[in-house]
């Protein structure tokens, strides 16, 4: 069954994924052409298949304690403000 | 001094004092000046190699104990964090970030006195199969400088092809790095899953990536292999493999395995050249003592789907991250709202990354879920159940690591399905966890095919043996660099 | 018929460290991004690791309140973009591939309503935001990562409540609970939030958020109620959204709804493997789980014959019921429970004062013994414990240095008795006929023995004395 991706669904997903998209057509093109291919994945016969996991036992898992990260974090990062991140308002 | 050696002949030699540690990444540097102009591997080198050179010669001087690389050049592909480093995934989102920690593989070799000569390029986030996709320019294949060398781990099979280092690691989602080892002709391996930690590798897909060594014979990568590997209780989906040592016994052979070809990865879409590549290794195995049979596994006619749609759905989570306001480049964010400001800050992204990115949240998209990820999930649970299936019937399974011949630069670029399907033969090994080897066997018009081996979870050793008894039969002319 | 149901959100204060990493978990009172590691920050590159203890003590919470516990946990990626969220995705659970999240299908009683728990889920919390200059003409916002990725734990209530008064004697018990079970300390600032949603007459559901406290939860309930009733009560259709409470108009407001924040795209967690919880952890789980406060309370009540006013005190308390239990024996256990919820209790009834405190069990032993051993008066061993809590003292030392000694002695009671007599000379002879006067007498010895006088000896002495 094909698919046909519509420029407004695209222009949606960029704004869903926080892309500015400057030529919506450049990427309308390519990528409905890699979603049609995956249209190829209605003809697998694999309904009742359940995911396959990776298992581990809670007794695996990491102890509860504390241990401070020995350097300042912060220094190494960009836009900060004193001990803050700075971060464009929020309307 | 000799710089096309193995990295077990460097430490011999080394061990022997024939040169020392300095002389031999001093020549290695200069190798990098000579080259690296034209086949750009590297991203970035390491202005202290050279006085961490002098400090391990001064060690063996005064008979102290060194780590077992000897000082061994190695690079690493530029999505893993070397601390204090410049780590960019050749992006310009990350032009600026240098890692204030370090990845578990990195930590390990240092322990053991590598020297990290510099970061390799790669496609840009690990999205893609030539190298044509770092912002930084692509690199070239040694074998001819308008080919391409493969993807994404591109640079570092063009590093230690082109003797610019001895030994690199990659990363491996869908065939990253045994694609351009077949391309370039060195050895390139993707463990079984878990098999090495992940931490300190930039996530692309997370569920199906791994860190893999590219060497130059089959005995350097059990070698690294035995360095970097391990449960790391940084990385909860390492697992224990009891400190095997994959190097000994390495020659053990394969008199009495079963090796299986894999009947969809020579089909229709190979070329010739590589389908009697492929048949001539099937012999040669027959030389040393293995049965061979066609296995089929229906599902791999749908795995390139099934993993671009899976892997564009983590990359869609595992790169929401960089919205430029922690690490990143510079863009001042004053004047901007939230929401506006990380979007701008996103179209440095790549064009291939946003199309992936774009791809990632349509697919698990409600009303869209259900016929691509999940489905893709489904077939993925399916073929390692057939994968899991055929292992009962064989030890090994064999097909080309690449469908196609190595092509020039700018020839697919355009054709965003042609590239997709280069990872027809490599994305099974990725989707069920198993471990992958690409083994250099032939040379097609002066251009490179590489054949690959599969074995069960866990079965890695085994898997080396194979590639190693592989390699022994196999006599590529030099390379003129 | 009203239907309310409650999103509450408990921090799981008590654990050493985040959920993800070996950050402290509660981050109260340090300076903004120290408490802060690569993996809380969301750095390229850094891994969860899944604390232990954090999925004990949540398992914890979902057997205390009924719920089923599945053998295997699954966690997820729910995906959206807001700066207080390091990696633009949050990791929480959900219930797609069968059960997978902490507890499913419990139930509670609360005022004789059986309220469901539809599930209980583990998942990390966002960091903290802070706008600079006012709302108006913020430019930027300043981020606080100290408090991202302390494990959260998730109740989702099925709308079961009816009333306002339900929803606050549920969370009070709830409250009582995560103290009981020491998981939490409700009095943290932010430890416990609850968002709610509200629908009448069959209608649609609204979703409230951003409520600051459970005072003004029931507020916002009772405001939400008497908003869609005025509605429905003028046929004007409720619409299914999110409003926000508005906690300086105490109304709730409507949320600007946005389509794409709807969709999350949530899959599994590739970093976190299915954890496995074996039976034998399951059951040291529930062996370890201290008793729960109903429990206490019936057995005081049953076993103790402790009156049920004095045992719901007693109960509902860790603090108290921890001193009851330590204290107690087979003779004394009325006198400790009294004592506690008498006496003690107004010494001790803030976090501040109990701190401070530096009363033992061994005290209060001592004390009850005193008491019933006739040592010293009632009165007196008020005085006594107020000032152990304050100093820490021993009995003995108290009494001597405070003079509480109970003056039980005849010859020396009626030593002070005669004192008091000759000095009241009126009131004796008032006393003669009027019992009342006694009263003031007794009053007066006690005033001369600070309290110590053993009420029923001075009463006898004095009444022969008048007599005569």
């Amino acid at each position: 069954m094909k698919c046909l991706i519509l420029k407004e669904k695209i222009e949606e997903v960029a704004k869903l994924m926080r892309i500015e998209l400057d030529d919506h057509v450049v990427y309308l093109d390519r990528v409905q052409k890699m979603i049609e291919y995956f249209d190829i994945l209605d003809e697998a016969d694999v309904e009742s298949e359940k995911p396959s996991v990776q298992e581990l036992p809670i007794k695996n898992l990491r102890e509860d304690k504390h241990i401070p990260y020995e350097e300042r974090i912060i220094d190494t990062l960009k836009n900060y403000k004193g001990n803050y991140i700075r971060a464009p308002k929020m309307i | 001094m000799n710089l096309a050696i193995s990295g077990l002949k460097y430490i011999e030699e080394i061990k022997n004092g024939n040169y020392t540690i300095e002389e031999f990444v001093s020549k290695t540097l200069e190798q990098i000046q000579k080259l690296d102009g034209k086949l750009h591997a590297f991203l970035s080198l390491n202005d202290k190699a050279i006085d961490q050179a002098k400090k391990l010669d001064k060690k063996i001087q005064k008979n102290e104990k060194i780590g077992a690389c000897f000082g061994m050049p190695i690079s690493i592909k530029d999505n893993i964090c070397v601390k204090g480093t410049k780590t960019t995934c050749a992006s310009k989102m990350l032009e600026d970030f240098v890692a204030p920690y370090e990845a578990t593989v990195i930590s390990k070799l240092k322990s053991e006195d590598a020297i990290i000569i510099g970061k390799t390029n790669m496609d840009e986030f690990a999205m893609g199969l030539t190298t044509e996709f770092s912002a930084f320019g692509p690199s070239r294949n040694p074998w001819n400088h308008d080919y391409v060398p493969g993807g994404s781990s591109g640079g570092s099979a063009v590093a230690v092809r082109a003797l610019e280092c001895v030994a690199s690691l990659g990363s491996d989602t869908g065939g990253s790095v045994r694609n351009p080892a077949s391309f370039c002709s060195v050895v390139g391996y993707k463990p079984t899953y878990g098999l090495v930690s992940r931490y300190g590798l930039i996530s692309y897909a997370n569920s199906i990536e791994q860190i893999g060594p590219l060497t130059r014979t089959v005995e350097d990568l059990a070698f690294i292999l035995n360095i970097i590997s391990g449960i790391d209780d940084k990385d909860n989906t390492t697992v224990d493999n009891k400190n095997e040592d994959y190097l000994s016994e390495i020659d053990a052979g394969v008199e009495g395995k079963k090796i299986g070809i894999i009947k969809e990865m020579i089909g229709d879409g190979a070329d010739k050249e590589v389908v009697s590549a492929t048949n001539n290794a099937l012999k040669k195995f027959e030389n040393l003592g293995a049965k061979c049979e066609e296995i089929s596994l229906d599902m791999v006619d749908y795995s390139v789907a099934a993993y671009y749609t899976i892997s564009a759905t983590e990359a869609g989570s595992n790169l929401a991250r960089y919205d430029n306001l922690r690490y990143g480049f510079d863009f001042p964010l004053e004047g901007f709202e939230f929401n506006s400001y990380i979007s701008k800050a996103r179209k440095n992204f790549g064009p291939e990354v946003t199309r992936r990115l774009i791809v990632g949240g349509f697919v698990p998209s409600a009303g869209f879920a259900g016929k691509y990820f999940l489905k893709a999930l489904k077939v993925k649970s399916k073929l390692t159940a057939e994968v899991n299936e055929a292992f009962k019937k064989v030890d090994l399974l064999l097909a080309p690591t690449v469908p196609i011949c190595p092509f020039k630069l700018g020839e697919k670029i355009d054709d965003p399905i042609a590239l997709f399907l280069i990872d027809f033969n490599t994305v099974t090994a990725n989707l069920t966890g198993k471990p992958a080897i690409s083994i250099p066997f032939e040379l097609s018009d002066g251009l490179p095919i590489g054949i690959q081996l599969l074995a069960k979870s866990m079965h890695d050793k085994a898997l080396l043996q194979a590639a190693y008894a592989l390699q022994n039969t196999v006599h590529l002319p030099e390379i003129q660099l | 018929m009203t239907k309310i149901g409650l999103e509450i959100h408990c921090q799981l204060t008590n654990l050493e460290s985040k959920l993800f990493c070996t950050c402290r978990a509660n981050y109260r009172g340090y300076e903004p991004n120290t408490n802060v590691c690569p993996i809380c920050m969301g750095l390229p590159g850094t891994l969860p690791l899944l604390n232990q203890k954090a999925v004990e003590k949540a398992t914890t919470i979902a057997m205390a309140l009924n719920c089923k516990t599945p053998e295997k946990l699954a966690f997820f990626r729910k995906n959206y973009f807001y700066p207080d969220l390091p990696k633009n995705f949050q990791i929480t659970q959900l219930n797609v591939y069968g059960p997978t999240s902490i507890g499913l299908e419990g139930k509670v009683l609360v005022d004789e309503k059986e309220i469901r728990i539809l599930r209980i889920q583990l998942e990390e919390d966002p960091g903290r935001l802070i706008y600079e200059g006012s709302s108006e003409k913020t430019q930027i916002t300043l981020v606080d990562y100290n408090r991202a990725g302390t494990p959260l734990v998730e109740i989702v209530t099925e709308p079961d409540f009816e009333n306002p008064k339900q929803v606050r004697l549920f969370l009070n018990m709830l409250s009582d609970l995560l103290e009981n079970l020491s998981v939490s300390d409700p009095e943290l600032e932010g430890a416990i939030r609850a968002d709610v949603n509200v629908s009448i007459q069959g209608g649609k559901r609204v979703e409230i958020k951003n409520i600051g406290s459970f005072h003004d939860l029931e507020k916002a309930i009772h405001f939400e109620i008497t908003r869609q009733e005025s509605l429905a009560a003028r046929n004007i259709q409720i619409i299914q959204e999110t409003r926000h409470w508005d906690e300086q108009r105490k109304i709730t407001i409507s949320a600007r709804r946005k389509e794409e924040e709807l969709e999350y795209r949530y899959f599994l967690e590739g970093d976190i493997p299915w954890i496995l919880i074996d039976s034998q952890t399951l059951d040291r789980l529930k062996n370890d789980m201290p008793e729960s406060i109903i429990s206490k309370k019936e057995r005081y009540i049953s076993k103790y014959k402790i009156p049920s006013q004095v045992a719901e005190v007693l109960s509902s308390d860790k603090f108290y019921s921890d001193m009851f239990e330590q204290v107690r024996d087979e003779t004394n256990v009325k006198d400790v429970a009294n004592i506690i919820t008498t006496d003690l209790m107004g010494l001790v009834d803030t976090k501040e004062k109990r701190e401070n405190s530096k009363l033992t069990p061994q005290h209060l032993v001592e004390l009850v013994n005193a008491i019933k051993s006739n040592k010293i008066t009632r009165t007196a061993a008020k005085i006594a414990l107020k000032e152990i809590v304050k100093s820490g003292k021993t009995l003995s030392d108290v009494i001597s240095e405070l003079d509480l000694v109970h003056v039980s002695d005849a010859s020396e009671l009626t030593r002070i008795i005669d004192q008091v007599l000759s000095e009241e000379i009126i009131a004796v002879e008032q006393a003669k006929t009027n019992p009342d006067t006694i009263n003031y007498l007794i009053g007066k010895v006690m005033q001369k023995t600070k309290g110590n006088a053993d009420p029923k000896l001075t009463l006898s002495i004095i009444q022969k004395k008048i007599q005569t």
